[in-house]
């Protein structure tokens, strides 16, 4: 007998929060999971660059999502402000 | 083991009868949620591997936040081949401000009978509680996408 295919299941990552949504990090993590995998097959020097990079692309995801969340609260902090709800705005720019 | 991740016997005979169409505008697949040792609806257990032919309540994790009895609708990635490979894939999916605990899940055509796809095993439980639930779905390529076949 002999395989003409394989038929493969991969492997999925959970993630979860407790209190509230996902952190900073925790989204960081999803991202260059996605982004990068090394493999563990790969050698040593390859896998080093890989995993260098991958601290690399963290360390920008990080700061730009950082960035984008607190973008967001300053537009809904705004507007709040501008519709008369200062003290939501104010619970807002807490977080 | 009575959640053993596989890619269900059932789903393979059912794709050479053209059961199951994963383009994007093909057909409805969802994820459900399922708890062992008695964490399920009504205390059930969860009994989940290659055997599985559809979609079962037996176990399912009770509804909390934004997962509902069934689960949720997932985001199709079009099948796609590279080498020898074919694969599909799909987004990741996340239930929100729910308090779960789950140690793994079933992927089912919502489109045909709740036929079953695949199962799979977090390994161990995983657990949010009033948060986010999220599974995260591999890198659509011929290494690691959720479904491939070779």
């Amino acid at each position: 007998m002999f395989e003409l295919g394989i038929s493969t299941v991969g492997s999925v990552n959970v993630m979860t929060s407790d209190k509230g949504g996902l952190t900073n990090e925790q989204i960081t993590d999803l991202a260059v999971d996605k982004i990068v995998s090394i493999s563990d097959q790969a050698p040593a020097h390859i896998r080093q660059q890989a995993n260098q990079f991958r601290e690399h692309l963290k360390n920008v995801l990080y700061y730009y999502l950082l960035l984008a969340r607190k973008e967001e609260r300053g537009s809904i902090i705004q507007v709040l402000e501008s519709s008369g709800h200062k003290e939501m705005a104010e619970y807002i720019r807490r977080i | 083991m009575a959640i053993a991740q596989a890619m269900c016997t059932a789903f393979k005979k059912e794709l050479m009868l053209g059961t199951h169409n994963f383009a994007t505008n093909g057909n409805a697949f969802k994820l459900a949620l399922y708890a062992e040792g008695g964490g399920g609806k009504s205390s059930t257990t969860a009994t989940l591997g290659a055997t599985t032919t559809a979609y079962t309540t037996t176990g399912e994790i009770a509804n909390s936040g934004s997962y509902t009895a069934g689960g949720g609708t997932l985001t199709k990635v079009a099948p796609n081949t590279s080498g020898t490979t074919a694969f599909t894939d799909f987004a990741d999916i996340s239930f929100t401000t729910a308090t779960i605990t789950a140690m793994g899940a079933l992927i089912y055509n919502d489109t045909n009978s709740d036929k079953a796809v695949a199962v799979l095993d977090f390994t161990a439980n995983k657990t949010s509680t009033s948060g986010t639930f999220t599974v995260q779905f591999p890198t659509a390529d011929a290494s690691n996408a959720i479904i491939r076949i070779a």
